[in-house]
């Protein structure tokens, strides 16, 4: 029992030494500070949300010359009721496409773009876009934006044309 | 001074092991290297660039375009399905060299085959791939129809889509 006493005595003495009343608050402060502030750090937010240099910090996605639509040839989708990822109503993206890469100006970095046409009604008419980057003949047609892409749809018809990002280039 | 020269030679002694220890470890990383080869964000980069347009981001395919997702590991169970992947034209035809297309072979099959890959699977190299895709397949849906007709008689596959069996 004696070896029980003196040992509660001695730690109990060295944590009266040692610490503060109070202390304890402090810390708890510290801790429950610092903790709200990290989801405020970069590092955070970029694991919170995984989205690509976004975008209107890059242009106008209703113009011609916006980054992503490097090698679009068509009517841009942004300007017939749809987005430059998204299909107007009353159409049908079509999931076989051509697939290239552009270069964002706001971080220098490539991407990976999809140019999947929206089909079933007839052509848009607004802002035609013709650019080509990296557009090959039609004997290459995975690289080629002169095939009518919605090939792959249930209808023919071409209505405009997306720029959808799927992923950032590989860096050879 | 003796107990100086002691702790020197402990020293030495450590340093040695230690330097032993990383040169195993480094073989057997390298050998383990040497069995997966694949780099996985250059493999989907070119699965984007030179697949994903016709087979879709997730591997599922549409239309004329054959699904992948839990059956192209099919294919390797007999060797004419093997080479078949390598001899159709989005394979034998692809912008895409020898080391880069079995990478991106042995990712797809990885990634997309799932129950289908067998636990045997070879990966396929460089070698490989450059030797087989030198005769391209000329006509591809007859061709896959009576590959999988094989696959069905002899290993009891069951196609999952309709376009895992017939194209067209």
């Amino acid at each position: 029992m004696r070896f029980f006493d003196k040992f509660f005595e001695k730690s109990a003495r060295s944590v009266a030494q040692n610490s503060s009343r109070r202390g304890i608050l402090k810390k708890l402060g510290v801790t429950i500070l610092g903790g709200a502030a990290i989801p405020l750090l970069p590092v955070a937010r970029a694991a919170d949300n995984p989205s690509y240099p976004q975008d209107d910090a890059a242009g106008d996605p209703a113009s011609c010359d916006y980054w992503r639509y490097c090698a679009v040839d068509g009517f841009l989708c942004e300007c017939c009721g749809g987005s430059y990822n998204s299909c107007p109503p009353g159409t049908e993206m079509s999931p076989i496409t051509w697939i290239g890469t552009c270069r964002n100006p706001v971080d220098g970095r490539n991407y990976v773009i999809s140019y999947n046409d929206c089909c079933g009604k007839n052509q848009c008419g607004s802002c035609l876009c013709q650019r080509d980057e990296g557009d090959r003949p039609l004997y290459r047609s995975d690289k080629s934006n002169d095939v009518n892409w919605c090939l792959g749809a249930n209808s023919a018809v071409y209505h405009c044309s997306t720029a959808i990002v799927v992923g950032v280039a590989f860096e050879q | 001074m003796r107990s100086v020269t002691t702790i020197k030679h402990t020293l030495t002694t450590l340093f040695k092991s230690l330097f032993l220890l990383v040169l195993v470890g480094g073989f057997f990383a390298s050998s383990a290297l040497a069995e997966s080869q694949i780099n996985p964000a250059r493999a989907k980069f070119n699965y984007q660039l030179f697949c994903q347009g016709c087979h879709v981001g997730d591997g599922r395919g549409g239309k004329d375009v054959p699904n992948f997702i839990g059956f192209v590991g099919n294919f390797l169970k007999t060797d004419k399905g093997r080479e078949y992947l390598l001899r159709v034209p989005g394979s034998a035809n692809s912008a895409v060299n020898d080391e880069k297309l079995a990478e991106l072979m042995n990712w797809i099959i990885l990634e997309f085959g799932e129950q289908s890959v067998p636990k045997d699977f070879r990966y396929y190299t460089a070698e490989e791939v450059g030797r087989i895709r030198k005769s391209p397949l000329m006509e591809v849906v007859e061709y896959r129809k009576a590959i999988i007709q094989d696959l069905k008689d002899k290993y009891l596959v069951t196609p999952k889509y309709k376009s895992d069996e017939n194209l067209k």
